[in-house]
């Protein structure tokens, strides 16, 4: 069987040919080991580069509306694993992109890699090579790194992104065509999981994990601006009249705007953790999305990017709406 | 200079620091949650030398911090502030790092502009450079015709040569620092292992690329398509500004009310849409393409305008920290190739 880069490439090369679209947004080979970079392929030569493995970690969605903008009138193909493809139906939904106006290529997503855990697993040392299972369904797991003076093999399950390993929704639930076969449901994981110890944690025990994830952060907004659900014109935090709140890297200032922005991607974050892995000082929000998610679930039997036909609940109102929290 | 090259020996290194720390305000590469930054000495704290290849964040922010108060009013008296403690050093800087401070001496200190907060924090500070063993796949400082031992702008130059250091002084506030120690004198095996340690990682360094006709290429082609293709996914964030050793610019803003508050500067990045909106509600800069492409001249046009050299130390923080992977040597390689189609 050819392998799912053939696959894509033959499959981007025809959709091209057949003008079926007019750039296909996609991933090739970044230029550092373990990463891969999102890539717009305008012809059938650049679709020769296309790859989709565990380094696919961007969620291509985030380009859509901007590509849509700067290309009118264009069919736009996206490759979409799991959560970009929730992505881009929450995009739908909202208004940002039309049905119409994209082919979903759809990829059987096993995991994105999180190098902030290889870095771990290395002890700091630089990885200059590696060597990674051929996707799809090899079976394979073994991520072999090399550096100077190491050579380790690392279980994938080791160094999977924690969204990842909680992750029910490996395939797009919407996808015009698919590279592969969609995988099976991994129903053998469970969903928040990771969050057991932390809704352990009491309170304050809680504040003080988020006060101390934001304190690292330097306002760089890489998480925001790597979020596909991030589009407003202009974020909160950039309002001058009036200004909100102050622009350092003052805690109360930095958690703000971390809670507010989780506030405002409510019933609408996939959990992708393109925010978590895009933080350059390594800002772990998970546990605050996640449990987010779980919120919404558990009132609502919501989950974000699924469906078209369902009304996103902070988009409607139920009488029959749970309020005991209100008095 | 002197031609006097120390020896330090690694188990004398805490009181070295000790010994640094009495005059100075000791800053040094800490690890804290796996990030390496430049932290300030606690009593009885080491530095994180294990693994270290280079701190995540750049050093900049020991003498620019990113929220700096300027001055601050109280019921009508205003107070101006500036940096009082002791004379500032760095331990263990990177070659690379220097070089970003002395190109911010040059911005803050020494141009048409004097900066007195940074220059109260870098007056009679003390650079301690160590050279780098092991240079990392990002770096290429030599690209600048800088290197993994380059000593340009330190006080003093350390070199690992396993239990110890070589110490040598590079200028005079590092001869007299060095005075007050009883560090002995190094051997010539002991130069003659640095001498190797040197050669090895001068030649580990990735392919060199000529970039001596950068600019006018780039002046060139400032309205060119090369710009698009580039940008296409730049995310527009700042996280290589704010990772940069040498990118500097700021916001100065208000916080408090009309009886009492402080005015800050805090950095700011060219590649946010905020930092050229204009109150009319234009834009000169309104997508990716014009911001990076900003960032691009400033880095390699502007500073030789302005300054006479690039702006750019070839640290590799971009490079490692983008979250999508726009890796800033390939731009540059991208707008050497770009070919210009006749019109």
């Amino acid at each position: 069987m050819a392998s799912i880069n053939e696959q894509l490439r033959e499959q981007a090369r025809k959709l091209l040919a057949d003008k079926v679209v007019d750039l296909i947004i996609g991933y090739r080979k970044g230029s550092l080991p373990l990463r891969s970079t999102p890539y717009l392929v305008k012809t059938e030569e650049e679709a020769g580069s296309l790859i989709f493995d565990l380094t696919s970690s961007n969620n291509l969605a985030k380009y859509l509306p901007r590509v849509k903008t700067e290309n009118r009138g264009s069919k736009i193909g996206i490759v979409c694993k799991g959560c970009d493809g929730r992505s881009v139906v929450q995009l739908i939904i909202e208004g940002q992109v039309k049905r119409e106006d994209i082919v979903i290529i759809g990829v059987p997503c096993e995991g994105v890699v999180d190098t902030r855990k290889v870095r771990k697993k290395t002890g700091g040392e630089e990885v200059l090579r590696v060597s990674l299972p051929v996707l799809p369904g090899s079976g394979g797991r073994e991520i072999m790194v090399e550096g100077r003076g190491f050579k380790i093999t690392l279980d994938k399950e080791e160094v999977l992104c924690d969204v990842c390993l909680g992750c029910q929704h490996p395939n797009p639930p919407l996808y015009d065509l698919f590279i592969g076969r969609p995988r099976e449901g991994s129903s053998a994981r469970d969903e928040f999981k990771a969050l057991e110890e932390f809704e352990r944690l009491s309170s304050d025990e809680r504040w003080r994990y988020f006060e101390h994830e934001a304190s690292r952060c330097i306002r760089c907004y890489a998480c925001r601006d790597a979020c596909p659900l991030c589009y407003c014109e202009q974020c909160f935090v950039d309002e001058t009249h009036p200004q909100w709140f102050g622009k350092g890297p003052d805690s109360s200032d930095t958690l703000i705007f971390h809670i507010v922005r989780a506030l405002h991607t409510a019933g609408r974050c996939v959990s992708c953790g393109a925010c978590v892995r895009a933080c350059p000082v390594g800002i772990n929000l998970n546990p605050l999305w996640v449990r987010i998610e779980k919120e919404v679930k558990e009132r609502f039997g919501y989950t974000a990017g699924l469906s078209l036909e369902v009304t996103p609940p902070l988009a409607t109102y139920d009488e029959n709406d749970k309020q005991e929290f209100i008095l | 200079m002197s031609e006097e090259i120390f020896k330090l020996e690694k188990d004398n290194l805490e009181g070295f620091l000790l010994y640094l720390s009495q005059k100075y305000n000791l800053f040094l590469p800490r690890r804290v949650d796996d990030q390496l930054s430049f932290g300030q000495m606690k009593p009885g704290g080491k530095p994180s030398l294990d693994h270290y290849f280079n701190t995540d964040l750049p050093p900049k922010e020991v003498f620019f911090p990113q929220r700096e108060t300027l001055l601050s009013y109280e019921g009508g008296e205003v107070k101006h502030s500036t940096y009082k403690a002791k004379p500032i050093a760095l331990f263990g800087v990177r070659p690379c790092d220097t070089k970003g401070i002395i190109l911010l001496d040059r911005v803050f200190a020494e141009g048409e502009y004097e900066d007195p907060y940074w220059k109260a924090r870098r007056t009679n500070s003390l650079l301690l450079t160590l050279g780098c063993n092991a240079p990392l796949s990002t770096c290429f400082c030599h690209w600048f015709n800088l290197g993994p031992f380059n000593k340009e702008g330190t006080d003093i130059f350390l070199t690992d040569i396993g239990d110890a250091y070589l110490v040598e002084p590079c200028s005079k506030k590092g001869e007299e620092c060095l005075r007050g120690t009883s560090l002995l004198g190094a051997t010539g095996d002991d130069r003659k292992v640095a001498e190797e340690i040197r050669r090895k990682a001068e030649s580990s360094l990735s392919e060199r690329v000529e970039i001596s006709s950068l600019k006018g290429r780039l002046l060139a082609l400032w309205e060119e398509d090369l710009w698009e293709d580039i940008s296409q996914k730049c995310l527009s964030c700042a996280a290589c500004s704010y990772l940069c050793p040498t990118c500097h610019c700021f916001d100065i803003q208000e916080e408090g009310s009309q009886e009492k508050g402080e005015r800050i500067r805090i950095w700011d990045s060219c590649m946010f849409k905020l930092f050229t909106q204009e109150a009319a509600g234009t834009n000169p800069r309104p997508t990716p393409k014009e911001r990076l492409r900003q960032r691009i001249m400033h880095k390699f046009s502007y500073f030789l305008d302005n300054l006479g050299e690039f702006g750019c130390v070839g640290c590799g923080r971009c490079i490692r920290g983008c979250p999508v992977n726009l890796d800033i040597r390939e731009v540059i390689k991208a707008v050497k190739s770009f070919i210009v189609e006749s019109r």
